[in-house]
């Protein structure tokens, strides 16, 4: 028996005068205690379909709905009143959660609604709550406020928020997007479990094939509105009949864009044990904690991809600011060409600043909302004091750089908002390069595309680099898009450089036990694959260390040592290891031998 | 937190130092002196300034002034012989003070009350009514606010005594008077906040908690919507407690406005001072009450002070 029927399900917007279709005839239904996953892109409309469902569409929306059958029910959809029994997961668990209210408060007010009771007895339920979403010591995290808490944690506390209507069916709405790839793998492991417990339906909504292919028994596909695709995930993962479904599955695997060799090169940018920590804010009273980056060292070359990868709040960021110059290392040295940069006046690095360039995440904030993608390009133009050009030259010039990055000439007089989130992205690219810069330095560059869209910047910053020999800094959480593009890579953990080296060898052999468990967490887009895996058990993010290794705490190949000190680099060809499996004492076996992954 | 508190104290002290030193010396830039009279000889005016030591360098006069204002002394007024400073302020103080309360209580409840109406009122009529009524309570200055409604009410419609401070009735006009403004402006940012605050993405996971809108306005939204005005009404109790000069003109009332100008057009010294050292005190500990009140409320405040301590 079905728990949810639905039959053509629609939703319209009024925007303007216009009527936009978001949301057209859609069918599907969700039997009990499955888990069903929807799958598309982003603005296809899995969102506003989910919220329709839930009844949480907001007045300007018109929905409408031929058959809806919930718990046996019939008729009862209402697009503007919340079902009970049905409850939602969001993506965003920052924005989701009241900042001014202390979690046990908010989960509280959803258990008074429900289930009512005393005040001990609506505690016991929030506790109770708390400890089935997987967080340790409930009492203590009540009276936390939702800042306090890590990405991972606040998800989990929007989950016992779901859960505490005891719901049939709960709605995944994007429920690991934000996370970190180890955070998303328990994440995903907490989702299983629970469906389990509590005997709920899940209905699934991700544009991540690999969280689909790990959880789900059905699938559909969604483009533009409309489901074009559905079947068990073993049919829609290995045998899709639609092209747009192969195209996606493609895109989701790993498909290498070819990188060239450029060992002989000249070393462009060099780090030294750079060093630069703050305090950390949240720890009053204890003993000042420091957090940023610490001992880091690589080099990039010329016509290089060097690929940064660790999970959020690793200190990727501010490497990228002290490789363009906005902050100052507090120790270690670092050389752009041969000279030294990290010791210079404010007007001397103006010099060497203008040959490094940024390209952001977030391409709305990055971009002048006011200014139209020729201003800002003739803009960069202009402030250029060495080469002063007419306003004719600039112009050629940025339409020239336009066409480069795969945009046309009429894009020149366009806002921001009239552009799609991948062409704003080329936009901002387009603004980098227009300089002619030697490196480009990519935070997080395309983690807030599709898959699809992704794969065309890649392949265009590739092109770029081809032609123009440019080094390219990459950063970015996300060890599928590093490893498409970097030829090295380093690994950051903590504000440390973990492993460090080519691309194909960290990817392919880990080293590093961090750097294995980074590879094991990412589910595969195969359903058979993925379902196996064994991601680590929920592990609350623990503090770093005093001293000692940086992993410490999550580690699963510990030792005495590692307690002590911090394990410093060892070099073995072009790889770079911290980890004290690989010095000479704790090495097995023969030591003549090159030495093999440890792990 | 306490350390940040008394950072914050430290540094008020300070700036009260320097406000009483800039403000001493200039009352004795002034040109004349506090006993120039027309009826009295230029004789009798040197004499008295002499008994007042008045006659002395002002770095000596200041002197003297600083060791009895530490001692606690803020000496007794030339114009209203025999009267100290500290009883004219006591007497003129709770008078401003409960008219100055009242006024902020009313522009933050009846602010607030517009604002949310204005926010989530479904009637058009009623939207348009209330943006045009705080664009115009923002726009009338408070003595002009003040003489239409002595006009109306006092005069032609006689529902309230319209002179001095007795009764509850006789606060009503003043009060009255002294919230359009600040209640224009509540009701104007509590509108904004509050239409802002609702399209936030809490409010959505309030909705499928299953909470009622007027749960969701109340206890969600109406907490976040008033930090903002908190920063605004914490220099406005300043405003209104230390006096509206021109409203206590009006309605004849014995507050410290009043007192002020008259001391400044007596060129009475000692009252200045006094009555300048009590309303940059006021100002200070108002501003910082509120700073303090915007950390309880909200805790990224909190933390943000926490990080100044820790300095970067």
């Amino acid at each position: 028996m079905s728990l949810l029927e639905v039959g053509n399900l629609n939703v319209q917007f009024h925007k303007d005068g216009k009527k936009i279709r978001a949301v057209k005839d859609l069918s599907f239904h969700v039997g009990e205690g499955e888990i069903v996953g929807v799958i598309g892109e982003s603005g296809c409309g899995k969102s506003t379909a989910m919220r329709a469902l839930m009844g949480l569409l907001g007045k300007e929306a018109d929905a409408s709905c031929g058959r809806f059958c919930f718990l046996g029910e019939e008729g009862t959809f209402s697009p503007n009143k919340v079902q009970k029994k049905m409850a939602m997961i969001f993506q965003d668990p920052f924005s989701y959660l009241n900042p001014t209210v202390k979690i046990g408060k908010q989960i509280e007010q959803a258990v008074r609604i429900h289930s009512g009771g005393n005040k001990k007895e609506r505690k016991q339920r929030v506790c109770d709550l708390l400890e089935m979403a997987g967080i340790r010591m409930p009492k203590q995290r009540m009276s936390q406020y939702p800042h306090e808490l890590s990405g991972g944690m606040r998800q989990r506390v929007v989950t016992a928020i779901a859960l505490a209507c005891n719901p049939k069916l709960i709605i995944a709405d994007e429920p690991t997007t934000a996370l970190d790839v180890i955070v998303q793998g328990q994440m995903i492991l907490l989702l299983k479990r629970i469906a389990k417990e509590t005997k709920a339906a899940v209905l699934l909504v991700s544009h991540d094939f690999g969280v689909i292919a790990s959880m789900c028994e059905r699938v559909y596909v969604m483009k533009e509105g409309t489901f074009i695709e559905q079947g068990t995930a073993e049919e829609i993962f290995y045998a899709p009949q639609k092209t747009y479904t192969k195209d996606l599955l493609k895109n989701a695997r790993r498909t290498r864009i070819k990188a060239d060799a450029t060992e002989t090169e000249e070393v462009l940018l060099k780090l030294s044990n750079v060093t630069k920590l703050y305090s950390n804010r949240f720890t009053q009273g204890k003993a000042a904690q420091k957090e940023g980056v610490q001992n880091i060292s690589f080099a990039i070359r010329e016509g290089e991809t060097f690929g940064l990868i660790g999970e959020s709040g690793c200190g990727k960021s501010t490497l990228a600011e002290i490789v363009t110059g906005q902050k100052r290392p507090d120790a270690g040295e670092m050389y752009y060409r041969s000279f030294r940069t990290d010791l210079l006046k404010k007007s001397a690095r103006k010099k060497y600043l203008e040959k490094i360039q940024m390209v952001f995440q977030d391409t709305c904030e990055s971009l002048n909302p006011k200014m139209t993608a020729g201003k800002a390009l003739m803009e960069a133009l202009r402030a250029d004091k060495r080469q002063i050009l007419t306003a004719e030259e600039r112009k050629e010039r940025a339409v020239q750089i336009l066409k480069d990055v795969g945009l046309t000439e009429e894009d020149m007089w366009k806002y921001p908002k009239e552009f799609s989130g991948g062409q704003r992205q080329r936009v901002c690219i387009a603004r980098a390069l227009i300089r002619n810069p030697e490196l480009l330095v990519c935070d997080e560059a395309v983690s807030a595309l599709d898959v699809s869209i992704q794969t065309q910047i890649l392949r265009l910053l590739k092109e770029i680099q081809r032609r123009t020999r440019i080094a390219c800094l990459f950063i970015s959480h996300d060890l599928e898009v590093v490893g498409k593009i970097s030829q090295n890579v380093g690994v950051m953990y903590l504000g440390s450089l973990v492993e460090c080296g080519n691309t194909q060898e960290i990817c392919t052999d880990p080293w590093h036990p961090y750097t294995k468990q980074l590879l094991e967490c990412k589910p595969d887009p195969d359903p058979k694959k993925a379902r196996r895996k064994k991601y680590a058990p929920l592990r609350e993010r623990q503090e770093k260390p005093n001293k000692g290794c940086p992993y410490l705490g999550q580690c699963g190949y510990r030792m005495e040592c590692c307690e002590k000190a911090a394990p410093p680099r060892y070099q073995f060809g072009s790889r770079k290891v911290a980890c004290f499996l690989y010095s000479k004492e704790h090495r097995k076996g023969n030591t003549d031998m090159p030495m093999t992954s440890q792990i | 937190m306490a350390v940040y508190t008394m950072k914050r104290i430290t540094v008020g002290m300070i700036s009260l130092f320097v406000l009483v030193t800039v403000t001493f010396f200039l009352t004795r830039m002034m040109p004349g002196s506090p006993f120039e009279d027309g009826n009295v000889s230029a004789s009798v005016t040197e004499a008295m300034e002499e008994e007042y030591g008045l006659r002395d360098s002002p770095v000596k006069q200041y002197r003297t002034y600083m060791t009895n204002l530490l001692k606690g002394r803020l000496g007794v007024s030339y114009k209203q012989q025999g009267v100290t400073v500290e009883s004219i302020i006591g007497n003129a103080a709770p008078v401003t003070a409960s008219l100055g309360a009242a006024a902020v209580i009313t522009a933050a409840v009846a602010g607030t009350g517009l604002g949310v109406w204005r926010a989530v009122s479904k009637k058009k009529t009623v939207r348009i009514l209330l943006s045009g009524g705080t664009l115009l309570g923002a726009g009338i200055p408070n003595f002009v606010a003040a003489l239409l409604l002595l006009l109306v009410f006092g005069v032609t419609l006689k529902w309230f005594p319209v002179t001095g401070l007795f009764t509850p009735a006789h606060y009503v006009l003043p009060v009255l008077s002294l919230s359009f403004y600040p209640t224009a402006v509540v009701a104007e940012m509590i509108y904004n906040t509050f239409a802002e605050e609702m399209k936030k993405e809490y409010v959505v996971l309030a909705r499928a908690k299953g909470m009622g809108f007027w749960q969701i306005a109340v206890f969600h939204v109406l907490k976040n919507a008033w930090i903002p005005v908190l920063n605004y009404l914490g220099p406005l109790s300043a405003f209104l407690l230390t006096g509206s000069f021109a409203v206590e003109s009006i309605f004849n009332i014995p507050g410290l406005g009043r007192e002020f100008v008259s001391s400044v057009m007596n060129r009475d010294y000692t009252l200045i001072m006094g009555l300048t050292i009590f309303m940059g005190s006021v100002v200070i500990g108002v501003n910082l009450f509120t700073d303090l009140l915007c950390a309880w409320l909200d805790p990224r405040v909190r933390n943000s002070y926490l990080e100044k301590r820790w300095g970067d």
